[in-house]
């Protein structure tokens, strides 16, 4: 009795704590996962639902999204770079996938705060569904993305054994910096105005409608500080140019992922009971 | 072991438990709001534990303790190895997605495994009464067939205690009345029940240990017949005040 007792205890009435804090327990269990897949399901669904042409929206979306840039830069703006749709698609897809989850994640919490009054839920499934219906999105875009690719003469060559694992480094990344913000916003709901501001300077600032190699030298070394524009690189480099991805970039972007999982980890468990607390603003 | 000794131990107990809400207090400035002050009494296996007071007393955040949704800031609660669940109607409803996804969704927030409500689907369909609108959206219903819907997936629910909020029977005449049967039914079980209200005839009928709470405080614990003669008693005092 007393090993179940002594769980139960720290698992529902841990008082705020640094011991708590320093804890490497993972809150979720199987049926966790079962309710994060489902509800994940039952966003995606009840979201096409809510429109005529349901589905269908996830992918003109973004279409018109490129347009809309395609018109400006390539036809007004005349922008000089070989190939230019496929190198601005490639960078809007990849920057997209961030941006929306991002956005979405850091108001999951928040948004689940009614939720979170009548049941217990550990609080780290809220941004994980966020996460997981915008992957799903995502590889339906990214999917089109690679056809459309293949069928305007982009070859497939061995730098693509790469890929898999920068999309899965990117997947680290955004769940990072999703459980952060989403672990930050219920606390201090002013950063959801930041946080967009942010994204949108992140935006300019990670050459997706520009390359690396047209920033004047002496500014390019802080250009690569900035981990999107390094990942829309290297999705440039195994998709367009067949070559192979910057790999210790790679590994950088890694060890920050992981980092920004473990704060945003910590942060959601630590305050898992005090977020149903804070009164709705 | 306990059994034996004649005395039964607690399943849950509070000391002193005390929790704090954060209010705005004016531009950039918060205080601390006590919901609950200073709270004491023990939960036994099997029994209907009434909890009266007033609106605003502190039964809801007590409630919300005892389901472990959040924790005390003040005092001990301890939870001996039970799981405590709050009944929640139409917890998570989506109103696009059709009854039959919504009570696989709704009790899987409710702590249910995704097999267990799937086993239980046609009857949660018959239960209902929803009959071929059970795989309609819930858009299409009416507030009635809703509040059936929600009823007939909260019900499923098995936790070692059921924590109640006033409701017992819900929707249209009739279903209220066959809802109503059967949650007193639950309740006069063996089942371990914690049901919260501000009408001293449901506890008098339904419990036999109630806690009068009043103002975040423990007034009184006991006989639900004497602590209601105390609670009702003040009503009366009241009333005469005022």
């Amino acid at each position: 009795m007393s090993t179940r007792q002594d769980h139960f205890a720290e698992s529902h009435y841990g008082t705020l704590n640094t011991s708590k804090f320093l804890s490497l327990r993972i809150p979720l269990q199987s049926h966790h996962l079962e309710l994060i897949l489902y509800q994940a399901y039952a966003n995606l669904r009840a979201e096409a639902e809510r429109t005529y042409i349901g589905v269908l929206w996830w992918i003109f979306d973004p279409i018109i999204f490129m347009s809309i840039f395609y018109i400006v830069f390539a036809l007004l703006l005349r922008q000089k770079t070989d190939n230019f749709v496929a190198f601005l698609l490639v960078g809007l897809v990849i920057w997209r996938w961030f941006q929306n989850t991002v956005t979405n994640g850091s108001n999951a919490i928040l948004n689940g705060q009614s939720l979170m009054r009548q049941v217990y839920l550990p609080k780290l499934i809220f941004p994980l569904v966020t996460i997981l219906s915008d992957l799903f999105k995502f590889t339906l875009v990214f999917t089109l993305l690679v056809i459309y690719l293949w069928a305007s003469g982009h070859s497939i060559g061995l730098p693509y054994l790469t890929l898999p694992f920068l999309l899965f480094v990117q997947f680290l990344l955004i769940m990072g910096t999703t459980c952060v913000t989403a672990s930050l916003v219920p606390l201090l709901p002013d950063l959801r105005y930041l946080i967009g501001h942010l994204l949108q300077l992140m935006f300019y600032v990670s050459g997706i409608f520009y390359s690396g190699e047209s920033i004047p030298e002496k500014y390019r070394a802080y250009f690569y500080l900035n981990p999107a524009a390094n990942l829309i690189e290297s999705y440039r480099d195994i998709l367009l140019n067949n070559r192979w991805p910057d790999l210790r970039a790679m590994l950088i972007i890694t060890l920050l992922a992981l980092f920004l999982i473990l704060i945003g980890y910590k942060l959601v468990t630590t305050f898992d009971h005090e977020y149903p607390k804070m009164v709705a603003r | 072991m306990n059994q034996d000794s004649g005395i039964p131990s607690p399943i849950l107990s509070l000391r002193n438990v005390g929790a704090f809400y954060w209010r705005r207090s004016g531009y950039l400035r918060k205080e601390h709001f006590w919901a609950l002050k200073d709270v004491s009494f023990d939960l036994y296996q099997g029994e209907s534990l009434g909890i009266i007071g007033r609106n605003g007393a502190g039964k809801s955040t007590l409630l919300k303790l005892l389901a472990g949704i959040i924790s005390p800031d003040k005092g001990k609660l301890i939870n001996y190895g039970f799981t405590t669940t709050l009944l929640s109607l139409q917890l998570g409803f989506l109103p696009n997605l059709s009854g039959r996804e919504n009570a696989i969704l709704s009790g899987m927030l409710l702590g249910m495994k995704r097999k267990e409500i799937e086993k239980r689907l046609s009857y949660i369909q018959e239960f209902s009464e929803l009959d071929d609108f059970f795989d309609q959206p819930i858009n299409t219903y009416s507030s009635g067939m809703r509040a059936r819907l929600g009823f007939s997936v909260a019900f499923q629910l098995d936790p070692d205690v059921l924590l109640i909020d006033e409701i017992l029977g819900v929707g249209d005449a009739d279903f209220r009345k066959k809802s109503e049967a059967v949650m007193r039914e639950k309740i006069r079980s063996d089942k371990t029940i914690v049901l919260v209200s501000h009408s001293a005839a449901t506890v008098r009928q339904l419990c036999n240990r109630t806690v009068w709470i009043e103002n975040g405080e423990t007034k009184a614990e006991g006989e639900t017949a004497e602590v209601l003669r105390s609670y009702e008693g003040s009503l009366g005092s009241q009333s005469i005040k005022k």
